[in-house]
Formats: structure tokens, sequence, C-alpha cells
């Protein structure tokens, strides 16, 4: 549906418009908090990330929360880490070590606010190859990973696509939804030029369902095609934006020929 | 409720002891054409309080006591006919009229008796007659009905390449638009740059804005009736249109003179042209076009019996080769007898059906697949009207609809599961009394019971909890009536005259409405879902009071009105925060209601004669909605929201050839919901939300230049060139704000506005003969 969308703008556009940038008066509000939390299957340390919301008109400085206590529980192996903060906003593990299956749950407490959140780590699936192909878009190239979702429903992937160093800035997603058990070959359509000898990075992601429902809203959110747009729904609660995410990773790299 | 229909028998038992009286009745055309002629007056020099117009299908009739008396029966753009009538009968008197007027592009904004509109306790209604708009600019060349209805006091445009409407703050699915009764799902073509309304075939069009008669319903806002024409039953005509990216023709003829006739109008869009021009290979291979066919067909059997066959057919085409497609349309078919039992009694049976649905074909990357959406209705309709006497007469009928709802059947080579139909019988019974209480005092009481069945088919309903989660899916076997409400809808005006050209006139009515739009885009969009009330989604219901003044000036050159309305809605629905509502799953879980009040006041001048016609209306008003869940449940505007809007709108007639026009337009922009901040996630920006609605679009404005020069006329042949500007000084109005990243400087963001249409001309060339 996403596509018929954007390929009906794309004829509206080209029918007759003109884009220009204007100023829209949008105001000040107050700062929000944003916690970025993330604990992988990879060794440590893992990072928590507390920053705070500014006006639409300000630059892209987002300040970080200085002197918050950031703690780290495994709930599984009753193992709790205080994090240090490292860069102002950036906090960091000691001990913990990501294990698929453990839960884990995070604490932070600020000057006036306190935040909490609780993530599974599910159990890794593997990455099993990474091709290339035309898209049926305008000529350019998809990237597909290819991976086997394991037999029963509940599993939800995000993925990251690296070409040369640009991330790229969509959101991929999947659930096994209506693919269980089955071979997954998803296409990850992107605006990034592909070239002969490039070196493609795929990320594939195990995660739970708090997050995936936190990363579809935040594709929803940034594709702002919603008459009615509003912050993702996220799985820290207390009021803050962000998520926290317990997370396998698997990765593979190919060179385009 | 009770105490109207007591009033009701009341009156009826009245008749019974009134004096000997006898009537006048017949049908009224267009001596040319044959067309039945709706709203023409039939009065009496010597009752001249008393008078009659003709219903929809021409018909009137007229009751008088034993005498002599002179009629007249008159109508805008016609010669009087006059005749003297002593009665001591029963009185058939059907007349053609001759048109008084040049043909094609005579200017005339009435349609109706010339102060019908201070007399009638009818209030919040517009009506148009297609030869009202053909001096108007246009865009691309297409005179569109919808566009003029968008000029009306209280009737807000949704916007550029929009066909969508707001009517006294209801949403754009609260307008019942009906062709030849059918009902319309999705009036635009072309993602509503167009209109499905084909001017060559349409007659006339009525708008009433909440405060319509009882034999309508079904939509909270308004009704939007449009009649399609008849066909010219004296001599065979063509005509057509060619346009920069339309073209039109119209046939139409005797199939016996003077009993029956036929007319076949259609269009074709070659807009797709215009894309070969483009760099793009994905534009050049892009299809993108609509046609669209309007035929009907009437024959009298008897002075007492007429048929009439009416249908349309439309279709919007897009796609990209063969790789990708998406194609939409309406078709409707509407069967109807009319029948005259007797001077007094009129009856009209109609059957009706109407269906829209999408079609979207995909055909790559080894997926070969299709996904149908449809809906589709079939409508039984009684009508009777029944002149009891010069003071009363009454409308009652009944209605019967059968909804069927497709919300998307997958076929193809992929294992989507289709979502299953769902069901819905929608009954009303409704009934009417016109009462002339007085000479200065008239009502229009009525009520109408409907009744909505959700049924049961292999679909499943469910039980929520409170954070809107399904607890539980309920499973009924098919044909089982899974819940029926019931809503009694009474509708009362009445209007006081206070001198011969003035008039105040009050008006309370309630409508309910089972079927709702579902739209998460700013734009409309041709897959915007329609689903049925049932188990959890409740109909929608408005009550509606409103108040007027009204005041003719100078002979009826000149009408003026002011008319002031306060609604307020039940079980209005909207989105909750992050729906998702591209996905296959049941859409009752993202859904939240709640309650809506819309008020305001709206203001309308029009000259009706004379070289220079035209309008100019105004409304200030109000729309907030409060539903649990949304901005902390505080009251919010809605997205139709718009405090001020203006319009104006002149034609004026510079010689015998030429004739100029020109509109405005100036409106606060929607309420919207703009990012209020903005953080960082994963080192991309995401933009930070506050309240729904909380912001405004930019204000929108734009004038609209026309010309129209009239060719040299032949005996049979006429023909005329029609040249506008829309949009002529290229005020850049929004149609999609963007917030984005510069792509100049990756630490600043910016709003990023898209418009369309700065300086559209066009030139049409029309003909007739």
């Amino acid at each position: 549906m996403r596509i018929i969308l954007s390929f009906i703008c794309l004829l509206v556009i080209t029918f007759c418009s003109c884009q220009k940038v204007i100023n829209v008066n949008l105001g000040s509000t107050p700062p929000a908090y944003v916690v970025v939390g993330n604990i992988t299957d990879q060794p440590g340390p893992y990072t928590v990330t507390i920053t705070k919301s500014v006006n639409f008109d300000q630059d892209n400085v987002f300040p970080g929360v200085h002197g918050a206590t950031v703690y780290i529980t495994d709930v599984t192996a009753g193992l709790t880490d205080t994090l240090s903060e490292f860069v102002t906003g950036m906090y960091q593990t000691h001990i913990l070590t990501g294990t698929p299956g453990h839960v884990y749950k995070m604490n932070i407490i600020t000057s006036n606010q306190n935040f909490t959140a609780t993530s599974t780590m599910p159990q890794p699936v593997a990455l099993d190859s990474v091709y290339t192909q035309t898209s049926i878009f305008g000529g350019d190239t998809d990237v597909v990973p290819m991976y086997k979702d394991p037999v029963g429903l509940g599993n939800f992937y995000h993925l990251l696509l690296t070409i040369e160093d640009s991330v790229s800035t969509e959101i991929y997603l999947h659930n096994d939804e209506i693919s269980d058990g089955e071979e997954v070959k998803q296409p990850l359509r992107n605006n990034i030029k592909v070239l002969p000898g490039n070196t493609i990075t795929v990320e594939l992601q195990c995660i739970d369902s708090g997050v995936y429902q936190y990363y579809n809203n935040l594709q929803q959110t940034e594709q702002q095609n919603s008459a009615t747009p509003a912050n993702p729904q996220s799985n820290v609660k207390g009021g803050a934006l962000g998520y926290f995410s317990a997370h396998t990773v698997r990765k593979k790299s190919i060179t385009v020929h | 409720m009770n105490k109207a229909l007591l009033l009701v028998f009341l009156l009826l038992s009245q008749v019974a002891f009134a004096q000997k009286t006898y009537t006048i009745s017949g049908t009224i055309t267009d001596k040319a054409t044959g067309e039945t002629l709706i709203g023409a007056a039939v009065s009496v020099d010597e009752k001249p309080t008393i008078g009659a117009a003709t219903n929809e299908y021409g018909f009137y009739s007229l009751s008088l006591p034993e005498g002599s008396y002179t009629l007249h029966i008159s109508y805008t753009g016609y010669a009087q006919y006059t005749e003297k009538v002593t009665l001591s009968k029963n009185y058939t008197l059907s007349k053609p009229l001759s048109s008084s007027e040049n043909q094609l592009q005579e200017v005339t904004v009435s349609s109706k008796a010339k102060n019908e509109n201070v007399t009638s306790a009818q209030m919040g209604m517009n009506k148009l007659d297609v030869k009202e708009i053909n001096a108007l600019p246009v865009l691309f060349g297409e005179k569109d009905v919808i566009k003029i209805v968008q000029l009306l006091p209280g009737v807000k445009s949704a916007g550029d390449g929009n066909t969508g409407f707001y009517v006294r703050g209801g949403a754009a699915d609260q307008n019942l638009i009906l062709l030849d009764e059918a009902v319309v799902y999705n009036p635009s073509h072309l993602l509503g740059f167009f209109s499905v309304f084909n001017s060559d075939a349409i007659k006339n069009l009525t708008l009433f804005k909440g405060n319509e008669p009882a034999q309508y319903g079904g939509r909270l806002s308004s009704v939007m009736d449009i009649k399609m024409n008849d066909g010219n039953d004296q001599t065979y005509h063509a005509s057509g249109g060619i346009g920069l990216i339309s073209s039109r023709l119209n046939l139409e003829g005797p199939i016996v003179k003077d009993k029956g006739s036929f007319l076949i109008s259609a269009r074709r869009t070659y807009a797709d042209i215009f894309l070969g021009l483009s760099n793009s290979a994905t534009t050049r291979e892009s299809k993108l076009y609509f046609y669209d066919l309007n035929a009907k067909f009437n024959y009298k059997f008897s002075d007492k019996d007429r048929i009439y066959l009416s249908g349309y057919y439309g279709k919007d085409v897009l796609g990209l080769g063969d790789l990708f497609g998406i194609n939409w349309g309406n078709a409707t078919a509407t069967l109807r007898w009319n029948h005259i039992f007797n001077s007094k009694l009129f009856s009209n049976t109609s059957l009706i059906y109407s269906d829209y649905n999408y079609n979207i074909n995909v055909n790559t990357g080894g997926i070969n697949a299709s996904l149908l959406s449809v809906i589709r209705d079939f409508n039984v309709k009684e009508e009777l009207n029944y002149y009891i006497s010069p003071t009363n007469s009454l409308d009652f009928g009944l209605n019967s609809i059968y909804h069927i709802i497709t919300p998307g059947q997958f076929n193809g080579n992929i294992s989507v599961p289709s979502q299953s139909l769902t069901h819905s019988w929608e009954n009303a019974v409704y009934i009417t009394d016109k009462w002339k209480a007085s000479s200065k005092l008239n009502f229009d009481i009525g009520v109408r019971v409907s009744a909505f069945s959700v049924i049961s088919g292999t679909n499943n309903y469910y039980n929520l909890d409170q954070n809107h989660n399904i607890i539980d899916t309920l499973h009924y076997a098919p044909g089982t009536i899974v819940k029926t409400y019931l809503n009694p809808e009474p509708r009362i005006s009445g209007s006081y005259q206070l001198t011969s050209s003035s008039s105040i006139k009050a008006a309370y009515s309630r409508n309910a409405q089972y079927l709702h739009l579902l739209s998460n885009s700013v734009t409309s969009n041709p897959t915007d879902k329609w689903v049925a009330s049932n188990n959890i989604i409740k109909p929608e219901v408005a009550d509606q009071v409103s108040l007027g003044y009204f005041k003719n000036l100078k002979d009826d050159m000149y009408e003026c009105s002011v008319e002031t309305y306060y609604k307020s809605m039940q079980h209005e629905v909207d989105y909750k925060d992050n729906a998702q509502i591209l996905t296959n799953a049941p859409v009752e879980p993202q859904l939240l209601s709640g309650q809506g009040r819309a008020y305001g006041v709206e203001f309308m001048a029009k000259k009706n004669e004379g070289r220079f016609t035209g309008w100019i209306s105004y409304t200030l008003s109000k729309t907030e909605l409060q539903i649990n869940g949304i901005n902390n449940s505080d009251w919010y505007p809605a997205h139709q929201d718009r405090t001020n809007d203006i319009s104006i709108v002149g034609m004026y007639k510079l010689s015998k050839r030429w004739t100029v026009s020109a509109d405005f337009v100036y409106y606060t922009g929607d309420a919207v919901t703009y990012p209020s901040g903005k953080y960082t996630v994963d080192n991309q920006v995401v933009f930070y939300y506050t309240n729904r609605n909380e912001a405004r679009e930019p204000a929108y404005n734009r004038l609209d230049l026309g010309a129209t020069y009239k060719l040299k006329q032949h005996k049979h042949f006429s023909s005329e060139i029609n040249i506008s500007l829309y949009n002529a000084y290229g005020r850049e109005n929004p149609y999609i704000i963007n917030f984005q990243t510069d792509p100049n400087d990756a630490s600043k963001t910016q709003a990023v506005q898209t418009s369309l249409f700065r300086w559209v001309p066009s030139i049409s060339y029309n003909f007739k003969f």
C-alpha cells in the first residue's frame, strides 16, 4: 500500500506542481526526554543515551542529559549493572553480557523524572545470504537479504543497510505473520546509488514485539503520510521518547560486481 | 415525535370537512427538449397566497375551491404561460414552456420560483441549474458542478486537487451524493482533480445542508441530489466539447416523439499523452486517464405512467507498464416508475444499484497478484406525494438498502487471506407534511425512522477491552442479525413571512449515518475504506438547529440571507495515535469514537438578473471534536475546522457574444498536526508531536478568470469558445507540507510545501446541433 501511495504522489507531482521551502511558525515546546538503550548478543559494553528534544527551528544539536543514574538488570540471571557516564548523556555497562532468551530491565533516575523499560532478547536467526537486484521502481538497486524464519509465530526483525559508509535512513522491518517458517527474501528499497565495487553490509536484528511496534510506529511517523501523526509508542515507561531493545545481531557483507 | 404524528392526523381529518374543491394537476416540460422542469411555479391571481411547484419529475397538483381563476405557470428563463380556468371538475393542465433564452450560454442564476427562497419553509438549501455554471471559469476546461457547490456558503472545498467538500463542519464522508437517486461513493476522478459528474448529462443539483426533507437519510451533514437530463423527446441533437485534456460528446433524441427519449453522454481524458513528454522513463510508461458514460432512457406508457432507466459507468486507470496498476470507478443504475394514481396522488417506485470498487494489480518480483475492494448497494424505494389540499401535502414512503462491502479480496500467487464480506441492511420509513398554516406561516414537519441491521456473513466480530485490544472473537451463523440500530430522525422546519419579500425560518433535524469512510491521509485517496456500523462501530448521529433571515430586494433581483446553525454529533470516529491502517488486520482496535460540535453563521448576497449576476458568500464557523484518548480527552479542532471562508462569483455579459466571469475564494487553512519539536534516535532526526490538529495550514486564496465567446450561429448549429485561467495570480496554495532535514545543511530542518496548479490556462470548444 505504501508503494501505491508514493506512486500516486509521484504522478501528481510530475503532473503539475511546485515545491518551495516555507516558514511555518511551530512555536516552542518544553523539552522531552529521549532514551535509547541497546543490549545485543555481541560483546559489550552496551550504551544507553539520554538526550532532550529541541524546537523545530533550532539546529540539530540535541543536548545530552548529564548526571542520571542508570541501571540495567539481567532479570533472568539476577545481575544488576550500574552504568557510568563516559560522555555527557551517554552511559555504558561494565559487566553485562547479552544472552538470547534473557529479560533485561532498564532503570533511569534523573533529577526530576524516572523511567523504566523491559525487553527480552529473542533467539538469533542466521542471515544466510545477501544479493542485489534491480528495483521495479526507477531502476535503482535493491539489496535482498535471505534468511529462514523459524517455525512458530512471533518472530520480529529489524534490518540495517549500509552501502559503503552510508547507512540507509529507511526503517526495514519484517514479521512472520504471513511467512511463518518460510525463507524470507526481503528487497530493501533505498535511495543510495549502488556502484560496482561497493561494499554492502546488512545487519539482521531479532527484536521483541515491543521494539517492533516502536519501529513500526516510527516508520509511520517518518513517512508523514498520516493525517494524524503521533509520537511512536515507546516501550520506555515514565514519559520518555525512544526505546530500549535487547536484540541479537547477525551481519553479512558483499561486494557488488 | 408523537406530537408531530398527532398533528398530521389532525390535519388529515380537517381535510374531510373542507369545502368542495377541485384539483388542477399536470406535468411541466420544456417545449424544445421535452425535459421536465423541476420547481416550476404555478400561481393563481385570485389566491395570491396559494401556489404549487413541480416536483422532481415535473408534476404538480393544486387544489382550489370551485370558481374562476387566472393561472400562471412560470420558470426562470422561460416565457410565462397564463390561462383562465373555470373550475367545476378536476382539470389536467400539462404545459410545455418555451425557453426565452438563447441556447448554450445564457447566464441565469435562478431556476426556481422567484421568491421561493423567502416563502418556502425549507432552509439550508441551494439549487443550481447546470446552465448557471456555463460561463464560470473552469480547471482544464472541464465544467464541474461540485466545484461550483464549493463556492456556496457553508460549503468548503477540501482543497486543490480534491472534489471532497465539507458542509457545516461535517467530514467529506458525511455528504450523501446521489445521481438519479443512486449513491455515488467516490465522486472524484484523477485523484480529485475532476468530479464524476459530466455536466452535459446533468439537469440540476440540489444541496441540503443538514435540514434535508425526511425522504433523504443516511448521512449527517448534507445531501447533494443530482438529476440527469431525460433526453430530448422532440428532435435529435448532438453536443460536445473539445478541451486540452479531455473531450465530451452528448447525443439525445426521441425514441418515439412526445413519448420517449434517450440520452447518451461520454467523456474521456487524454492527460496521459503529456506523460509521454516527460524525461523520466517511469513517467513515460505511466497510464493516467479516466472515462465515463451516462445513459438515460425514458418512455411514457400513458398519461399516468412513465418509466425511466438511467445509468452511470466511470473508470479511472493509473498504471506503470505491466508492473503495477490501480483502477477505480463507480457504476450506478436506476429504474424508476412514475405513476399518477389521480390528480392528488403521485407515486415513484425506484430500483437502484450502486457500486464502487478499486482494484490494485502488481506483477513483479515473482508476485502476480491483485487486491479488489468493493462496496455495493441494492436499493428499493417507494415515494408518494399526496396533495391533500391547497394548504397541505404529504410526502411519505419507504426505502430498503442492502449493503455488501468487500474490504479486500486477494487473487494471484500470494498466500494472503482475503477479508470476509460484511453485509448490512438499512431500512427507513418517512413522512413529511408540508403545511401552510396561514398565509404567512409555513411548516415542513417530518420524521424518518431508520433501522440498520448488521448481518453476519463469514466475517468475525470482536469484543474489545478498555484499551481497544481484541479480547474475544465472535462468530455467528451466516444470515444472523448481529445487531440492529433504530433511530427516529425528526425533521422540522418553519418559515414566517415578515413582508412579501422577507422571512425568518427555523429548523431542527436529526440525521443518522451508518456507513463511515476511514481516511488517514491528508489528501483524498481512491483506496480510502468504507466501513459499516457493527457491534463496535456505532452509528453517527447529528442534531442540528438553525435559524435564518431571508430578504429579497428590487423585485427579487437580489437575494440576501443569513443563516446560523449549531450541530451536535455523537459517535464521531477518529484514528487513535499510531493507528496501523495499511494492514489486513481488523480495523476496530485502531479507532476511537467521541462527540463533535459545529456552529457558524453563513451570509449570502446574490444577484439573479441583469447583465451582471453573481454572489458573495461568507461563513464564520467552528468545528471541534472531543474523543477520549486524543489530546488528553480535551476538545480539539476537527481537520475541516475553518474559521473564515469567503467566495465571490461574478459573471458579466459584455455583449451578445462575450461573457466574462471571475471567482475568488479565501479560506482559513485546515487544522493539521505539525511537529512541535525534534529529537534524535539512531542518529536520525525524528519529529516530536504534541497535540493533534493544533497547527494551521497557511490560508488558501485563489482568483480564476474566464471568458466565453459565442461563434456565429447557424440555423441548427451553435458553438462557443471558452477560455479560462485558473489561479490567475499564481498563488502557491499548499497541497502537502512535509518536514525534513535541509538537504544543503544537515544541521537544520525545514518545511517544504508542495503546491498544485499555478496559472492553469485552458481553452475548450463547445458545440451543439
